[in-house]
Parts: C-alpha cells; sequence; structure tokens
C-alpha cells in the first residue's frame, strides 16, 4: 500500500454506546476543522461486526474517509485486538494525528496505542488547535486548577490525543455526505489475545442515573458541612433531579463516589444544571460541557464557575438553597 | 465538628514521620466515623457500640500493651497523639479510649502477674473487655484514701461490698478495678485493689449518669453486693493500694491532658474556620484586632500544653519518674481546654451558644477535665509537694 | 506463593494548589502528602488477595523523599516491601517516562511478578495512563478499572464495569490491573503494625543510576511531549448576575426563568396570582 500523499487525521470510531455517547462525532467535527488548516483528510476507522450502520454515521457526520474492518471476531471491544490493527494500519499509512474519545475505553486504549506507536499522548483535552507551524497543539488541564496547558509533541507521529464526551460540536446530520470506505480483511497472523472475554453485556441496573439526568443539583466545598450537604436532595427531588459532587466533597465524605462529576467522574448533559458553592476548577468543569444551562451559586464573585454559568447568583449557597427550597414548594403545581 | 478533611494541620509539634502516620491514621478514623455521630450521641446520651467494635481492630483498647500481648506497643507520645485525635472529633469517645488504655490496662502492664497479665491483657488489648477503673465513692473524692468500699477474705475468695460513683465506662464495663478497704497497717487504713468481671454475682451497674458533658460515655456507679472476687484477681499483693492507686493516677493523667487538648484543638480550629467565613461590618471578623489577639492566645496556649503533655510523655518512656510533670500536663491542658473553648463559643457568637454548631459540646465536655483524674486544685498540690520536697531545686 | 507488585502516588492533599507567579509553577510545597485514593484501593486489592492466598507485597513509588510516607504507610497496612524511586533527574516526568522508569524498578527489585495492580487514576492529574503505558512497557496482558479480582491458579478473572458494559476477563499471570474506586474500600490503618513499619531498612531507596538510567537515556527514550505554554483559563459566558438578599436573589430568578424551567421539569412554577382563593 503506498503512502497516501495528504495527510490523514484519523478519529477512533468508539461506536458502542452511539445513542448515548457522540464522542466520535464530536471529534469527527473537531477533525475537519482543523483538517482544513493543515490540508489532510479526515479519517474514522471502525472495527467490529455488522457496521454498516456506523459507517453511515460517520460519513453523514463528516468524515472524509472511513477504514473499516467487519468481522465476526471483532465483534465485542478488544484492546489488545485493536492495539495490534491499528499498529499494522499505523505503520503502512502513517496518519498525522490520531484523536480518541475519552470514554472508559479509550482512557484505557490510547495510552497504550501511544505507548506501541512510540510517540506522545495528551490526555482529557479541552481543547485542540493548529499551531502556527502545523503542530497540534494539545489543549490540556494543568495539575489542578484553573490552569491550561498547550502540549505538542514535535518530532513525533502520529500526534496523539484524547478528549472528553461534550468538548466539541458534532456537524449536523447530513445523508448527501459522501466519504471513502474502504472495507478491509481482518489481518493474518495477528498476535493471538492474551485476555479473554468471558462475559459481555450491556449494564441495565440503573435505568435513571445521573448520566442521563435532565436536572442535576451539584454542590461542593461551598455548601459548608455535610448536612446542609445533604439538603440538595430536597431541590433535586422538587425538581425531578439527581444530585452531583466535586471532587473534594466525595472525599470529605459528604457524597458518595458516584455523585462525582467532572472528569473522572461522570458524564453528564443535563439541560438544567444548578451549581452550589463549587469555585470551579477544572477538573469539574471540564466534565460540564454538555450542560445546556448553568445556574451558578457562590459567594465568592471571583469564582470561575460563576463566569462560566448562564446565571450567576451571588450569596451563600446553603441560603439561597434554602430560600430556593422554599419558594419551589410554593409554587410548585403539576 | 466537620474540619476540611487533612487541611488543619496547625500546631503538629511532632514532625517524626511515625507520629504523622499515626496522627492521619487516627484522624481519618475519627472523621469518618465519629464525626458524623459526635453531636446525636451527645443529645440522646447513647454509647455508639458500632464505632467501639470498629476500633477494636485497629488496636485504639491495646495502644501500649506489649505485642507478645497483641497490643499496639506504642511510645507514650504515640498515645497521647491516639487518644488527642479522638478528643479533637469526639471527646466522649476519647474519654472511654483514655480511660481503658490509661487506667484499667495500664496498672495490669506494671502490677499483674504472670497469669493475671496472660488471662486479662489478651483479651483488653482486642477490646472484648472494656476495662474502668473505681476509686471514686461518694465519701471519697479527692480525698481518696476515705474509701469505705469493703474486702473480707473468705475462704480462697474476697468478698466486696461498697458503691463506687462516677465510673467512667461504668455502664458498660466487662472488667472494673476496684479499690476496697482490706484492713488497717498501724492504725492506717489499708487498701488493695481488685480485678473485677462484671459478670460475677454481685457486680451491678447503677444508672448512667446525666452530665453535662461527655454525655455519650456511659458513666455510672458500680454497686457491689457481696460480690465474690476470687483470691487470683488481687492485683499485686493486699495492701497494695495507695501504691496502684497513685501509679495510676500519675498515667491516667496523661491520658486526660491528651483529651483535654484534643477538645481544644478541635474548638481552636472551628473557631479560626468560623472567623474566616463570618462577616460582619463588611469584612471577615477574623480580620479584627480583638479576634486576632484571641486566636493568637489560644494557638500559643495549646502550642504551650502541647509540650507539657509530650515532655511528661517522654520522661515516662525513660523511665523516669513523671508524676510531677503530668500533673502539670494535666492542670495546664484542661485549663487551655476550658479558656480556649470558651472563646470559641464567644467568637461564634449567638450561633456558638446553639446546639446547630458543634462549639457548645466542646465547651460543656471541657469542664470536666479540670475536675476527674485529680481536680486541677489536687494537681496543684501534687506539683508544689513534688517541688517542696526536694532537696536541691 | 503470589508476588505481587502495588504501584502508588503520593498527591498533594490540597486540590487546588496555589500557583507560583514567579517560577509558573504550583506551590506543591505548601500541601501536605496523602496516597492517591485509587492506589489505596489498589492496596486494599492486594492486601485482600493476601488473606486468601499466600503473597507477597512489594509497594513502589516514584518520588521525592517525602513520599516515603506512602510507603511506610502501606507496610503499616501490611505489604511487605517497599520501594522508592528517588532523584532529581526524574522529577517532572510525564506518565510515558513514569511508566518506563516503573517498569526499571520492577525488573530490578521484583521481576518475578505474578500481578502488578495500579490506581485506575490519581487525584492530582487523573490522565489514568500510567497502569496502561506500564502494561505496554512490560508487555503485559491488562485490564483497567477492575472492580473484582478472582485468582485460581496463574489464572485471574477480573470483573469491571466500562462505559455500561459489564466485562468478565481472563488472563493469566504475569499481568497487570488498574483498580477502580468502586470497590475494595481501603481499610483504616491499624497501630499494631505502625512501630515495624519505620524500621530503618523497611524502604530501599533507588536513584536513576541504580535503575540504569541516564538525563540522555530519559530524554531518549522518555517525554514525547513538551508543554509550549501555561496560561489562565478564559471562561467568560455572557451571562446574567444576580446579587442581593437570598430570598429576593430566589424571587428574581424563579420569576426570571419559571418558563424554562418548567418546561424541562414538566411543572409549572409560575407564582400564583393573589386573587385566587386556597
Amino acid at each position: 500500500m503506498k503512502k497516501n500523499s495528504k495527510k490523514s487525521i484519523w478519529v477512533f470510531g468508539d461506536y458502542r454506546n452511539y445513542y448515548q455517547n457522540r464522542v466520535t462525532l464530536q471529534l469527527i467535527a473537531r477533525a475537519v476543522a482543523l483538517a482544513k488548516v493543515i490540508d489532510a483528510e479526515v479519517c474514522a476507522l471502525i472495527f467490529g461486526h455488522e457496521i454498516d450502520e456506523w459507517i453511515m454515521e460517520y460519513t453523514a457526520h463528516g468524515a472524509d474517509r472511513i477504514l473499516a474492518i467487519d468481522d465476526p471476531a471483532l465483534k465485542s471491544y478488544s484492546t489488545e485486538k485493536y492495539l495490534a490493527i491499528i499498529e499494522r494500519l499505523a505503520g503502512e499509512r502513517d496518519p498525522e494525528i490520531i484523536l480518541i474519545g475519552a470514554t472508559d475505553f479509550g482512557r484505557e486504549f490510547a495510552p497504550r496505542l501511544a505507548k506501541r506507536l512510540k510517540t506522545g499522548l495528551s490526555a482529557d483535552c479541552v481543547g485542540l488547535d493548529i499551531a502556527d507551524d502545523g503542530l497540534l497543539l494539545q489543549i490540556a488541564p494543568s495539575f489542578g486548577g484553573n490552569m491550561l496547558a498547550e502540549i505538542v509533541t514535535e518530532r513525533h507521529r502520529p500526534q496523539m490525543a484524547t478528549v472528553r464526551p461534550g468538548t466539541f460540536k458534532e456537524i449536523p446530520h447530513d445523508n448527501q455526505r459522501k466519504a471513502l470506505v474502504e472495507r478491509l480483511p481482518l489481518m493474518k497472523n495477528l498476535p493471538k489475545p492474551r485476555v479473554r472475554l468471558i462475559e459481555y453485556e450491556r449494564s441495565v441496573e440503573k435505568e435513571h442515573t445521573i448520566e442521563n439526568a435532565s436536572v442535576i443539583i451539584c454542590g461542593g466545598r461551598g455548601m459548608g458541612n455535610k448536612e446542609k450537604f445533604k439538603k440538595l436532595q430536597e431541590l433535586a427531588r422538587l425538581l425531578g433531579g439527581d444530585v452531583g459532587a466535586t471532587r473534594p466533597v466525595v472525599y470529605a465524605g459528604w457524597a458518595d463516589h458516584d455523585a462525582l462529576v467532572g472528569q473522572a467522574g461522570k458524564h453528564i448533559k443535563p439541560k438544567l444544571l444548578f451549581s452550589f458553592g463549587i469555585s470551579g476548577a477544572i477538573q469539574h468543569t471540564a466534565g460540564l460541557g454538555e450542560a445546556h444551562f448553568i445556574i451558578a451559586i457562590n459567594k465568592n464573585p471571583q469564582a470561575t464557575m460563576l463566569k462560566m454559568a448562564d446565571v450567576a447568583i451571588i450569596g451563600d449557597a446553603s441560603d439561597v438553597l434554602n430560600h430556593m427550597i422554599r419558594e419551589l414548594k410554593k409554587r410548585i403545581r403539576e | 465538628m466537620q474540619s476540611i478533611f487533612f487541611q488543619e494541620r496547625t500546631l503538629q509539634l511532632n514532625p517524626c514521620a511515625k507520629h504523622k502516620l499515626i496522627r492521619d491514621s487516627v484522624r481519618t478514623f475519627a472523621e469518618t466515623e465519629l464525626a458524623p455521630v459526635a453531636s446525636a450521641i451527645d443529645r440522646a446520651a447513647t454509647f455508639p457500640r458500632e464505632i467501639i467494635e470498629k476500633m477494636r481492630p485497629l488496636n485504639y483498647f491495646g495502644l501500649q500493651v506489649p505485642r507478645e500481648y497483641g497490643g499496639a506497643a506504642l511510645d507514650s507520645v504515640s498515645a497521647a497523639i491516639v487518644v488527642e485525635e479522638i478528643s479533637r472529633v469526639c471527646a466522649a469517645i476519647g474519654l472511654c479510649v483514655t480511660v481503658h488504655n490509661g487506667v484499667a490496662v495500664y496498672p495490669f502492664l506494671r502490677f499483674a502477674n504472670a497469669e493475671q497479665k496472660k488471662h486479662y491483657l489478651p483479651k483488653l488489648a482486642e477490646g472484648e473487655l472494656i476495662g474502668a477503673f473505681s476509686l471514686t465513692e461518694a465519701n471519697a473524692g479527692s480525698d481518696s484514701a476515705s474509701v469505705e468500699t469493703t474486702a473480707v477474705k473468705r475462704n480462697d475468695a474476697y468478698v466486696l461490698n461498697g458503691t463506687k460513683i462516677f465510673v467512667t465506662n461504668g455502664g458498660v464495663c466487662d472488667l472494673a478495678l476496684i479499690f476496697a478497704l482490706t484492713g488497717s497497717e498501724q492504725g492506717k487504713p489499708q487498701s488493695s485493689v481488685f480485678i473485677v468481671e462484671s459478670k460475677y454475682p454481685g457486680f451491678l451497674r447503677g444508672e448512667l449518669e446525666d452530665l453535662c458533658g461527655m454525655r455519650a460515655n456511659p458513666v455510672s456507679s458500680l454497686f457491689l453486693e457481696d460480690c465474690c472476687v476470687p483470691e487470683n484477681n488481687v492485683l499485686g499483693r493486699i495492701g497494695d493500694g495507695m501504691k496502684i492507686g497513685l501509679a495510676t493516677l500519675d498515667n491516667g493523667r496523661i491520658g486526660v491532658a491528651a483529651q483535654a487538648l484534643g477538645i481544644a484543638q478541635g474548638a481552636f480550629e472551628a473557631a479560626v474556620k468560623y472567623a474566616k467565613e463570618r462577616q460582619q461590618f463588611k469584612k471577615p471578623i477574623a480580620s479584627l484586632q480583638t479576634i486576632q489577639n484571641y486566636i493568637a492566645d489560644m494557638a500559643t496556649e495549646i502550642a504551650a500544653a502541647r509540650l507539657l503533655l509530650y515532655r511528661a510523655c517522654s520522661l515516662k518512656d525513660e523511665g523516669m519518674p513523671f508524676g510531677c510533670e503530668a500533673s502539670m500536663a494535666k492542670l495546664y491542658c484542661s485549663t487551655v481546654a476550658s479558656r480556649v473553648t470558651s472563646l470559641a463559643v464567644q467568637i461564634h457568637g449567638g450561633y456558638g451558644y446553639s446546639k446547630e454548631y458543634d462549639v457548645e459540646r466542646y465547651f460543656r465536655d471541657a469542664k470536666v477535665t479540670e475536675i476527674y483524674e485529680g481536680t486541677s486544685e489536687i494537681q496543684r498540690m501534687v506539683i508544689a509537694r513534688s517541688i517542696l520536697s526536694q532537696l536541691i531545686l | 506463593m503470589l508476588n505481587l507488585v502495588v504501584c502508588l502516588k503520593q498527591v498533594p492533599m490540597v486540590t487546588e494548589l496555589p500557583w507560583d507567579e514567579k517560577t509558573g509553577t504550583l506551590r506543591r510545597d505548601l500541601a501536605a502528602g496523602m496516597m492517591n485514593p485509587a492506589c489505596k484501593h489498589a492496596l486494599e486489592a492486594a492486601l485482600q488477595i493476601k488473606e486468601h492466598h499466600p503473597a507477597n507485597i512489594t509497594v513502589i513509588t516514584m518520588g521525592p523523599p517525602a513520599a516515603e510516607e506512602v510507603l511506610r504507610e502501606s507496610l503499616a497496612l501490611g505489604a511487605d516491601q517497599a520501594v522508592l524511586v528517588c532523584d532529581r533527574l526524574l522529577a517532572g516526568s510525564d506518565t510515558f517516562a513514569t511508566s518506563l522508569i516503573l517498569k526499571e524498578a520492577i525488573k530490578k527489585k521484583c521481576p518475578k511478578f505474578d500481578l502488578i495492580l495500579c490506581g485506575a487514576y490519581t487525584a492530582d492529574s487523573e490522565t489514568a495512563q500510567v497502569g496502561p503505558q506500564l502494561a505496554e512497557e512490560l508487555d503485559l496482558p491488562a485490564a483497567a478499572y477492575v472492580e473484582k479480582l478472582e485468582i485460581s491458579g496463574k489464572t485471574l478473572r477480573v470483573r469491571r464495569l466500562v462505559d455500561n458494559f459489564r466485562e468478565t476477563l481472563e488472563m493469566e499471570f504475569p499481568a497487570l490491573v488498574t483498580i477502580s474506586m468502586e470497590n475494595y474500600k481501603p481499610r483504616y490503618t491499624g497501630l499494631a503494625g505502625l512501630e515495624s513499619a519505620f524500621d530503618k531498612n523497611g524502604v530501599v531507596i533507588l536513584d536513576a543510576k541504580a535503575l540504569g538510567l541516564t538525563a540522555a537515556s530519559i530524554e531518549k527514550k522518555g517525554s514525547r511531549t513538551k508543554v509550549r505554554k501555561v496560561f489562565l483559563r478564559k471562561t467568560q459566558k455572557g451571562n446574567v448576575l444576580l446579587q442581593g438578599a437570598a430570598s429576593a436573589v430566589v424571587t428574581e430568578f424563579l420569576d426570571k426563568y419559571q418558563r424554562k424551567i418548567g418546561t424541562v421539569i414538566g411543572k409549572s412554577i409560575e407564582e400564583k396570582k393573589s386573587d385566587e382563593k386556597k
């Protein structure tokens, strides 16, 4: 296979939660924007079995090319198999950039792939740009707080980044769009996988989780103490929502770990997000990209969270909460 | 007292890594397990048995018991840190731990014979048996020589009769060290110490006391009505009562000082946190000079108290006489606890007087540290006697 | 006898460290350290394995001298050996370099390991990369975000929940797992193990030279990425600002957005008009 003269931006097709998780489409959209600057093509990778639907979707959402391998052996995700496949393909085709969504799978897969390809990787990027010298600018949070770092991979290729769902906006579905689809056979002589899949099933445990809540009441240390924090439940109940927490709150034992909202926590996309007593460290706010409407309450007028909100209320979080509960109880009717 | 998790590191005067780890470990436990219930158990005056059960595998009941008996074999500073950290969150449970270790287990370590040690120490260290120390009676508080509980030899047992009051851990103890009159020696009353298990017939517990503070600790009277105690359960020898009593109280003072220090530390942290958050006249009250003076005084007194306590601990571990220093530590730590908790309430203003905040509990808990285990007046007596009895100052 | 290796990290205790304007670096010196919570879960998993199988636990961490604290804590909890990789040269390593350095330390101190356990992610950088990269360095079968481990003979079975899929995977030793915080709740540190945990020779310290690493070799095989710039986030949404007494602010807020909120929650929250009788 001769080297394709045009540069290529690869986007890993993480399709298995397609309807809840649009990160691949979001990355394709961003890749399209980046591709314009460096004159590249956007290529989506899909490895699985019976993948025609995803081929059509990724085409309709902006991919220029699809590299698809459709084989029963790839019916379920396998880090090992994908590593071997991409190692082969990358060796043959020399992509400029590989983007992977920071889902649980992506976060385990991408670092291993980077090592395998002996290249650099920035995880959980909150932005991607092209620098003046054509390098991929990987914008990622820097060590706890409100700082961001611009990171580049100078000498090694491909340049790799993982990106959280909700960071970018997908290109709207367009049936008219066309892509060059390469259906490749599963390579022979791939190393035998050492990890065997015994059981694999979609978890239906929690139908209603914070991840699909349309109203989320998030609380931070500004709530004061555990008792006051627990009152957020009442507001959540009134509004039919769920309670989320920041990391310091979880570590202080005011909330369980499964209420953690932020980069390493649950991926949320509420229509309404209330943010009580949260300062706005990036580990938390990086997880809020998909919230539609944010109302933030903080007594510190300089708090970053206030700047990120649609409505910023300056006041004591617990006080405002109590008043809000009282008022809503008076007003709510079916 | 919801201290910001691990962030307040004020006044840690032992940078030794081992002491830091002990402090961190116990603080984690106290803040996770005790903090959520401390207020409720104080109001209801209930003993949190489930939390005690969680303390047992962590060796909180065998702080200075040797490893061969299943204890943690900690040095005295480490043991003081354990008591301090528990008391910083919940003084009533800190009291349970320090009384068990300091005045129930300690006499076993010093005065028990090999058989008694083998039989009782492992269970005490494990917390399977909770210990108590009963000296005080209605007519014998500071005047401990005036005990009226009697122990009369009958065949191969001693029959005990009498009433002990204000026994810490009394409501739950499985074992109590009872001081009783066993006769007289050259006209002076002779007393001895008996290891009495709560299961012995004739051992009865009174109602739990309804106290101002330390309410979650089950303090009660103990009634001995023809209680038969095997003669093997004499601690030390007949007539050793005074000797054991004095040695035990010396040691107990260190534990109570640590407890008082913990109370002061907890109240102090709460006061500083509140002063930083509370705004009046458009600024935090921590910016007012009066409040700053209070904070400076509290911090300095706590630092001095801590040094006195650790000095007594060091002397004890070196095998030197430490009674006077232990008294100084107890006297000063308890005085500081009362002063600091009172100031802490003051700094909280009206809210400090409300049960919505924890600081009023600290205020109530602190007071008794000036009274039990030897009142402040008795401590002064001990210190003065120690100084005046020295040939060279 | 199972040979377990637990990789730990000491992280700052404060979640938001102050920034030193002059040097452009974090004031990490201002915060006390603690064992990274997910690493604590990994250690707990190892301790629980040891309760059911004869096992030897070696804990390793890379960090400044203060990182020894988390190793002592591990020894107090029941680990058997502790290794500290400490060298000025290695400071500032990214995950790529860290995984390389840990590999060398493991090859040197416990080459015949059966299972390496890591925390799934750290509280300070959260990239969750070291585990998978270490697995790649050592060419091991691996699984991340593990909630449950089952060992029989040389076979390891793990259960995990990833992206809403319940997976049970099986692999043979030697292997690597990263442990999530869903399970293996860390036990409290008891007091009995503390004295022996502070034995003078309890912690072995390795510097770069001991691992056969030089500045040049780390440069060459280490970090592939470079930080070009660090800057303050610009976060401005055109927003509406409300302030005043809490009750007034709440009333203003609800009046202004009652329709929006009502639509989302499917109920009306419009204020009752005063002439409406109850």
